[in-house]
């Protein structure tokens, strides 16, 4: 299969990096949101994500012109027919996730296949509420999606194998990822070993083992990590690392995944990490730490 | 004999019609944006109206379609019928350290072009494309592949090698190429002929200073050394490449600015050469116009262009033991009068003089333009790469003819 325009559901820091990335790499992409001003806001914060990587000799004004044409910005699903792969990356949360699935399965053409950002959601689940579960697979990109060349091919209980090789095959030709394939399970396997590690480094600070300074350097230097646990937590943002672990200990049981109290303490005060300029470090407003 | 000359690119194709009976363009033309819905074919033909259409082709084997249909066109086009076309000619970028020279098509050099695409990514995998988007469309035309680097491999170990590792050589083939061949080849020729003297006794030095540059010592009609290396970054000032630097400037910079390696790559080959320094463009016409308003970072890119391009003709001097001419050619070295006059200057002791009236006349001849009584010749030679590449086919392509007839022959007595 050739895909050539994707459409990409949600503008939010996962929809715009995929959007972004695809758009780099030559694809069109059609990004929906549900109001102008999401919209507007996601093609301000990729122009800006661009600008960054001028700044970084990265990319020239040039590039920066074709990446940003290629993005087409929409507001209604419908419009998605004409792409041969759709990927759903709006808020992990089950009933929204499901919504926005039974609208694409109308929407999309009968060839057209539907992925989802999911990180942590039963794909299965999310297959179940359309006419063509054979046609839904998980695609899970990590954050930042330029830099991270790795992707989660997630195959739920219905995929097809024709959906999952035309899906790999995007992934490793197209937009040259390497591809791994997982079954389905709560948190696969990268957000399910992260989110534990960044769990576990919560435990440590609050027993005052070392402080989260010492902590971040002890598993950046010690383990070449490129950030260490808080400043990993601070990037991905820690009501999405709250989020995370709440459905896998929701669905696994297991004590080891309950959410640390110092991270719900940390979200109820809306200190969400490089978003806000604030978690467990502080970030200037191009999230670099001050 | 008619011969389409083709160079690939990923998502643009351009082309040339030769009549080799007198070497005339019977027209010439493009196909970009393959690929998307609105690719456009353009064609000229000497004497008419330009042609343009848009429509979606989506890929090389449509795009090859595309420009046959357009030469042998009822109406626009200019051949009967696309059983004239007899041969067709690529460039390629990388031949390796395989390909001496031009060669046919056949299983075994696609299989070795192929082996090359880590070389170069960016352009050998395209060139593929494009022949076998001709066997397509063409099947059982004959086709030639003429190389970038062929030219040069006539370097010495000396010149050639890198003082690295020499496993790196083993493992990976590291060590220095040099393109533009096809240009420095074919100017070479030229000059000597412009000159009245048999190549192999000349010592010359081309620059074909253009988007990209490079200077080439020959040495005899052959290359003994080239200022581009593995990639075509080394070398001169470009546009908005680096040309030779400080190795330890990449880890440095990439240790103090966070860099990735492909941050580093696109900062040397992207952001780089005239455009880093004048801070306006890496068009060497708007440097020269910004220079002329009195604008110094535009002064200081020009005379670093000139500098580093005059080292290289001090050294390629070395290298032969003298030089006997100096060609200039491409874009910048076949118009900018201002930039070969600045080269020659400081040339003096080698015996350059130039004529500065000849020197700026604008024409689009082969021409010399020192004064009489210069030591070192210097010329202006317009390249053209399209043209040795159908010279280069048709000589192949007849040389295979007559050795099948030959062969038939000698069934017939067995």
């Amino acid at each position: 299969m050739a895909v050539r325009k994707v459409g990409v559901v949600g503008a939010g820091t996962m929809g715009r990096g995929i959007a972004e990335m695809l758009a780099f790499k030559g694809l069109d992409v059609l990004l929906v949101e549900k109001t102008e001003s999401n919209l507007e806001l996601g093609l301000a914060t990729i122009a800006q994500s661009l600008d960054k990587q001028i700044d970084k000799w990265a990319l020239t004004q040039a590039e920066k012109k074709l990446v940003l044409n290629r993005i087409h910005p929409t507001h209604t699903l419908d419009e998605l027919a004409e792409c041969e792969l759709i990927i759903e990356t709006i808020t992990e949360e089950l009933e929204a996730k499901l919504a926005v699935m039974r609208e694409l399965d109308r929407a999309a053409g009968a060839e057209t296949i539907i992925a989802s950002n999911t990180s942590t959601l039963s794909l299965t689940e999310l297959a179940s509420v359309t006419e063509h579960p054979q046609r839904v697979i998980g695609l899970h990109f990590i954050h930042p999606v330029s830099h991270i060349d790795l992707v989660e091919i997630v195959r739920g209980l219905k995929t097809s194998e024709s959906t999952f090789d035309a899906t790999k095959h995007f992934v490793e030709k197209i937009i040259h990822k390497k591809g791994i394939m997982v079954f389905e399970s709560p948190g696969f396997v990268t957000t399910r070993l992260i989110c534990l590690h960044i769990n576990e480094a919560l435990k440590v600070l609050e027993e005052g083992v070392a402080s989260e300074e010492d902590i971040d350097s002890a598993m950046r230097m010690g383990y070449s990590f490129k950030y260490g646990p808080f400043e990993m937590c601070d990037r991905f943002g820690l009501d999405a690392v709250q989020a995370a672990l709440e459905n896998m200990f929701h669905e696994y049981g297991e004590l080891k995944y309950r959410p640390s109290i110092v991270l719900k303490k940390m979200v109820r005060a809306g200190q969400l990490g490089v978003k806000t300029g604030a978690g467990f470090f502080n970030y200037d407003k191009d999230g670099d730490r001050i | 004999m008619k011969i389409l000359v083709i160079n690939a690119g990923s998502s643009s194709l351009k082309y040339q019609l030769y009549d080799m009976t007198a070497e005339t363009v019977l027209a010439s033309g493009s196909v970009e944006r393959i690929g998307m819905e609105t690719s456009i074919v353009t064609q000229a033909v000497p004497g008419r109206p330009d042609m343009r259409e848009v429509s979606e082709i989506l890929d090389h084997v449509t795009a090859v379609k595309r420009l046959l249909d357009m030469i042998a066109h009822p109406e626009y086009g200019v051949i009967e019928s696309i059983a004239e076309v007899q041969a067709v000619g690529h460039r390629v970028v990388h031949g390796g350290e395989v390909f001496k020279q031009s060669v046919l098509v056949d299983e075994t050099v696609k299989l070795e072009i192929r082996q090359l695409f880590d070389l170069a990514p960016l352009h050998n995998p395209a060139h593929m494309m494009g022949i076998t988007a001709v066997e397509t469309n063409l099947p059982g035309v004959p086709q030639a592949v003429v190389f970038d680097t062929a030219f040069h491999q006539t370097m010495p170990e000396v010149a050639y090698l890198y003082p690295i590792p020499k496993v790196l050589y083993r493992r990976h083939k590291i060590r220095r190429y040099g393109f533009h061949g096809t240009s420095h080849h074919y100017v070479s020729d030229q000059a000597a002929e412009l000159l009245g003297r048999p190549l192999d006794e000349l010592k010359m030095i081309s620059c074909h200073i253009g988007n990209g540059a490079s200077c080439t010592a020959i040495q005899h009609g052959v290359s003994v050394d080239t200022s581009m290396g593995l990639t075509p970054l080394e070398g001169l000032m470009m546009g908005t490449r680096s040309g030779d630097l400080d190795p330890a400037i990449v880890p440095f910079t990439m240790n103090k600015e966070d860099l990735t390696l492909s941050d580093v790559n696109s900062m040397l080959n992207k952001h780089s050469g005239l455009v880093a320094i004048s801070g306006l463009s890496s068009d060497m016409r708007e440097i020269e116009e910004a220079m002329a308003e009195g604008d110094r970072n535009a002064r200081l890119a020009f005379d670093m262009y000139v500098y580093r391009l005059r080292k290289y003709i001090g050294a390629y001097t070395a290298v032969m033991d003298g030089v006997d001419a100096l060609v200039f050619t491409a874009g910048i070295g076949e118009n900018s009068s201002s930039l070969r006059a600045e080269v020659c200057k400081n040339l003096s002791y080698l015996g350059v003089k130039l004529d500065d009236a000849k020197n700026g006349m604008r024409t689009k001849k082969p021409r010399e333009i020192s004064a009489p009584d210069s030591r070192v010749r210097v010329l202006v030679i317009p390249t053209n790469e399209e043209l040795l590449i159908a010279r280069d086919t048709y000589k192949l392509v007849t040389e295979q003819a007559s050795s099948l007839s030959g062969q038939r022959e000698e069934g017939t007595d067995a």
